[in-house]
């Protein structure tokens, strides 16, 4: 009887000193890119301020996603980044918390559009892109989306495809220039589906644009800012367009998962992110573009990532709701016009 | 050699044990999605799927591609290790060497090389201009075109090394004393090499239409989204539309078509043998 209770006493001791060890590990799970800058930049330096542990899991959201899903019920990740319509999908499943702003000091600093990005109060966002049109300059002249889809002009012209980040916000443009402004994209996944034979490609991964535009396959094509730098370096006459509808984009937000037991700490971790020094680290990288206002960078790096009160402003977005509830949609129309 | 059948099934347990563990059970669990909605065995996915017009494109134009693919391997790897086999020992070695270099090469940096090749200031297009046979560059990139040619480079070489082996067991008097009895090429082709050669053709045949509808890099590459093929609907399936049933039902679909491949090929090669 006495071993039984040393040994049970043993064991109190052993399960209360790892959920000791646990309150001091911190689990994220973000994008797979740039993890080398991140780690010097803003996850060491976090683990040397907060004396924790942080562990980081990578991958595409979906997979991301999928495994937050699967461990609801015991989550393993304490906050993840995300695209923000993925964020409002999941405070819709229920995998994440409301994020308490009153803990994060630099949360004023912060553009208005990333404040708050799905009005639910479920997320904040950390960084954002413009979508425009990079195009040559002695070919052609782009002052509105529509021009993409000119007759001298789309033979040389690669879409993005439906499926990747940039397709449905240019689709988004595309319609507004063609006079709808309805959800569903119809009108826009139309008129690409009417040219889909001239059009040069729907692209996947932007990186196979910079080849495509310096062997001349292409004039011109939609793109986050996040690639224009590669094309800034071709010795071609290329430009971001500023066409008259204006530019779209994305953005990118922290969410915190519910029924974590380090919420404290993940927003710790999270201010420390949204810090004017973090931020503006992470732009002179050319990693991530800043949400906060107070960064300040050189004229050099604001030319190559989504820079400043003015454009934050212009950005038309694709409001969450509307692309979660429009995405299956999207895809089967896409693929009806354009993919066979 | 063994005692008894069981001394030999013994020693075949551990590596039958790991391949069920680690391979047959997770695909079976994988593939039994595309037969269960809403927790009923039923094949209404596989209805589904080939109730949509542009599902039934793709499937039509990967088995289209993989047949092409196929039969033009066989005809250039006849050819091609025809010539092999009747080289002296060093130099075979030498050309086998070659036909293998570009198995060592990554399909991606073989596939990106593609696209200098056949863009539009290509060296193909560049040939064809300089010869007067166009006056403005061709598309041919992003085509099915495109496809045909990334597939056939990278598979050609299994084609070639599995008729290789079959040819060099091909007794060495058969083709002479076959054209001495006055055979024209074409018989000698198929009354003799074919028939004696049919393993290897029904290997290098079933691994390269394997390999072609299977591909996933060239085909997402060379052709993108206007040229899917079944490997990059699966692949949009699963990442963007987050519809693993379909996607089980495409892999499904995958592996009948190399399995029918491989029967397939076997008869007709058997069939030619009974002539």
């Amino acid at each position: 009887m006495k071993k039984l209770l040393y040994l049970s006493a043993a064991a109190v001791v052993l399960a209360a000193g790892s959920a000791q060890a646990q309150d001091k590990t911190l689990t994220i799970s973000v994008y797979a890119f740039a993890q080398d800058e991140f780690k010097e930049i803003l996850y060491d330096p976090f683990e040397a301020k907060c004396g924790c542990k942080l562990v980081v899991e990578t991958g595409n959201s979906v997979e991301r996603l999928a495994k937050m899903e699967a461990n609801k019920e015991n989550p393993v990740v304490d906050m993840a980044v995300v695209s923000m319509t993925d964020a409002l999908s999941a405070a819709r499943t229920g995998l994440t918390d409301k994020i308490d702003t009153s803990k994060l000091t630099n949360f004023d600093k912060l553009y208005d559009i990333a404040k708050d990005p799905n009005g639910d109060g479920m997320s904040v966002g950390y960084t954002f892109y413009a979508t425009s049109i990079a195009y040559r300059t002695d070919k052609m002249k782009i002052e509105s989306w529509a021009d993409l889809l000119k007759d001298d002009v789309v033979s040389h012209v690669a879409f993005p495809n439906v499926t990747t980040n940039q397709g449905p916000p240019a689709l988004y443009m595309l319609g507004k220039a063609l006079g709808s402004d309805k959800p569903d994209l119809k009108a826009a996944i139309e008129a690409v589906g009417e040219k889909k034979d001239e059009i040069v490609t729907f692209y996947v991964k932007s990186s196979q644009l910079v080849q495509l535009m310096q062997q001349e396959e292409i004039w011109a094509a939609p793109i986050g800012r996040f690639s224009w730098a590669p094309f800034t370096k071709l010795d071609l006459p290329i430009a971001w367009a500023t066409p008259k509808e204006g530019q779209t984009g994305g953005m990118n937000v922290m969410v915190v998962t519910k029924g974590s037991k380090n919420q404290d700490l993940a927003h710790e971790f999270m201010d420390f992110w949204l810090s004017t020094e973090i931020q503006t680290k992470l732009a002179d990288a050319l990693v991530d573009s800043p949400a906060n206002s107070e960064v300040k960078v050189s004229d050099e790096v604001a030319n190559n990532i989504t820079y400043g009160q003015e454009t934050a402003q212009s950005l038309k977005l694709i409001p969450s709701d509307v692309a979660l509830d429009n995405r299956d949609a999207w895809l089967s129309e896409w693929n009806a016009e354009v993919g066979q | 050699m063994f005692q008894n059948r069981a001394e030999a099934l013994a020693l075949a347990l551990p590596a039958a044990i790991f391949a069920a563990l680690v391979f047959i059970v997770p695909v079976l669990l994988l593939l039994s999605e595309g037969f269960k909605v809403a927790e009923q065995w039923t094949l209404s996915a596989f209805v589904d799927f080939f109730s949509q017009p542009l599902n039934r494109t793709v499937f039509l134009r990967t088995l289209k591609l993989g047949a092409m693919v196929t039969l033009v391997a066989a005809v250039i790897g006849y050819a091609t290790a025809y010539a092999i086999v009747s080289l002296p020992a060093g130099a075979k070695g030498r050309m086998i060497g070659l036909v293998v270099l570009p198995l060592m090469i990554s399909p991606v940096a073989r596939t990106y090389a593609w696209i200098v090749i056949l863009g539009r200031t290509g060296i193909v297009n560049q040939a064809l201009m300089a010869i007067g046979l166009t006056d403005e560059p061709i598309r041919i990139l992003f085509t099915e075109t495109a496809v045909f040619i990334g597939l056939l480079q990278l598979f050609l070489p299994l084609m070639v090394i599995s008729l290789i082996s079959a040819l060099e067991n091909l007794p060495r008097d058969a083709v002479p004393a076959a054209r001495v009895l006055g055979a024209n090429w074409f018989q000698v082709f198929w009354k003799v090499i074919l028939p004696l050669t049919r393993e290897g053709l029904v290997v290098g045949g079933t691994l390269v239409f394997t390999g072609s509808m299977t591909a996933y890099i060239t085909p997402a590459i060379l052709g993108g989204s206007k040229v899917l093929m079944l490997e990059t609907l699966l692949y949009q399936q699963v990442t963007v539309a987050n519809n693993f049933v379909s996607a089980s039902v495409i892999a499904f679909i995958l592996i009948i078509m190399s399995v029918a491949a491989n029967i397939l090929l076997k008869r007709i090669a058997t069939a030619r043998n009974r002539t």
